[in-house]
């Protein structure tokens, strides 16, 4: 063996290896990349009052005061509500049967429903597996007069959740609640809102003088130090027809 | 008022329960409400009541009613029959209107409503007692009005259970546009006649309905910042490692 061939042989080496390093470095980080889960779409917070925001996505109460939707609003609590059986007027605390599957097509959420309540806290709960959804069920159940609120993750610990699309829902788009009894209540968005975590308008969410249906997730920036996002997104809906 | 009665018993409970503080169940709940105009009230507003043990703190904001004069206002409960099934309180619509005279008066309601529970007046009595006592009641300066007070449940009534199906009735309208209450069309109130009817008559109604308190936790974050950081950080290293190894080699080649 030639002190020479051995030399050329080491020459080569580290380019070589050189090449090899960069090129399965550059692949992890392009892996890396490609899986990386983008954000969830965002809304404009709701948060900075009188910001223009608002004039997109406002929330009910002042503003729409006398205006011809407000005034029609407390009528149909009786009349519109789809209801295949309609006892009379003493009626039972909640009539519609309750809600078992959510479906929202122009978003792809598809999801048995969970019953949810309040923690020891009086929060609400939302459902542990990020896949499925949630209904408030010591609330109003979707059909009923009132806000029946649906909740789920915007994601989980390593990707998108049932709701990741929630704040892409446009106004409009048909939300779907099959319940127990076979029948299904279907509701059209009206706004999509996000509102900082401790500016939940409560009674915007929870109560309607007609009857509506709430989906609720997370928003904003996540906050690695609480390890919860800042914000909750709502999609404000109205039942249709 | 609301959110520190919940912060307080949020922090009070773990230290008087530390072993139990999840599973309590008696921790306060929070009713809220839309108030929706009755009688082209124009007005609208919100409601929130929560009931902690035996305190009831109510707030309501409410704009648009009728300035600078007294509004009384009310938690209206419809009361079952023994054996009967629960009412769950609602508010009257226009076809409530049982005389036909085009507007809807406090006993027209009545059948949806149900009867007084207590009196949200601003000070003493709120017993249904207190019911038309309209030196005690808010007078919305600017059509405004921004109430708070807290009650403690009044005997009899199983808060509890019964919340959810009670009803807040803000009451005073002005039917001819006047600016205050009088006789006007309407003529004297059938439940005092010492009163006119645009005093008495709602002007806003809402159905409480159960609450969650303050936000959701509803997401992990892993949609949110840089994930596979691991990677990330393997593959920048790789590709450091691959420049370390060429400076060397060109080192050695050219001290070579």
């Amino acid at each position: 063996m030639s002190h020479r061939a051995d030399r050329g042989h080491r020459r080569l080496l580290a380019p070589v290896a050189a090449a090899v390093l960069l090129v399965s470095g550059l692949g992890m980080v392009g892996v890396a990349a490609a899986t990386q889960q983008g954000p969830p779409p965002e809304v404009p917070s709701a948060s900075a009052q009188g910001a223009p925001a608002d004039a997109t996505a406002r929330p009910a109460p002042a503003a729409a005061a006398g205006t011809p939707a407000r005034a029609e609003a407390p009528k149909p609590r009786r009349t519109g509500r789809p209801r295949a059986v309609d006892p009379a007027p003493a009626r039972a605390p909640a009539p519609a049967a309750d809600p078992v599957r959510l479906r929202v097509p122009s978003i792809g959420v598809d999801t048995d429903l969970l019953d949810l309540a309040l923690d020891a806290d009086g929060a609400l709960e939302v459902p542990e597996d990020p896949d499925r959804a949630g209904w408030f069920a010591g609330g109003t159940a979707p059909g009923d007069p009132g806000a029946a609120v649906l909740a789920g993750h915007v994601d989980s610990m390593d990707g998108p959740a049932v709701f990741y699309l929630l704040s892409a829902l446009r106004p409009g788009a048909e939300v779907l609640v099959d319940r127990e009894d076979g029948t299904t209540a279907t509701f059209r968005v009206d706004r999509v809102v996000r509102y900082p975590k401790d500016e939940l308008p409560t009674a915007d969410v929870y109560a309607a003088t007609g009857t509506a249906l709430r989906l609720v997730t997370c928003g904003g920036v996540f906050d690695d130090d609480s390890g919860h996002y800042r914000d909750n997104v709502v999609a404000y809906a109205t039942v249709a027809g | 008022m609301r959110k520190s009665l919940a912060a307080a018993a949020a922090l009070a409970l773990p230290l008087a329960f530390p072993a139990t503080a999840f599973a309590a169940t008696d921790g306060p709940q929070m009713y809220v409400a839309q108030l929706g105009e009755l009688n082209d009230s124009g007005a609208t507003g919100t409601a929130e009541v929560t009931l902690d043990g035996d305190q009831l703190t109510v707030s309501i904001t409410a704009s648009g009613l009728l300035a600078d004069q007294p509004h009384a206002q009310h938690i209206h409960y419809p009361e079952e029959e023994e054996g009967q099934p629960t009412i769950e309180g609602t508010c009257p619509t226009s076809a409530d209107d049982a005389d036909g005279d085009g507007f809807l008066s406090t006993t027209e309601g009545q059948p949806k409503y149900g009867m007084i529970v207590t009196s949200l007046t601003t000070e003493g009595d709120a017993s249904p007692d207190s019911a038309l006592d309209v030196t005690r009641f808010p007078t919305a300066p600017g059509g405004e009005e921004s109430y708070d007070r807290t009650f403690t449940v009044p005997e009899g009534f199983d808060a509890a259970e019964d919340l959810g199906e009670s009803v807040i009735v803000v009451h005073g309208i002005d039917a001819n546009g006047n600016g205050e209450y009088d006789a006007g069309d309407l003529g004297a109130s059938e439940l005092n006649p010492d009163l006119p009817a645009e005093a008495t008559n709602p002007a806003l109604c809402g159905a409480l309905s159960p609450a969650g308190d303050g936000g959701v936790a509803a997401g992990f974050g892993g949609t949110s910042g840089v994930e596979n950081t691991g990677l990330m950080l393997a593959g920048a290293g790789t590709i450091a490692a691959a420049g370390g190894v060429l400076i060397y080699s060109r080192r050695r080649s050219a001290q070579a």
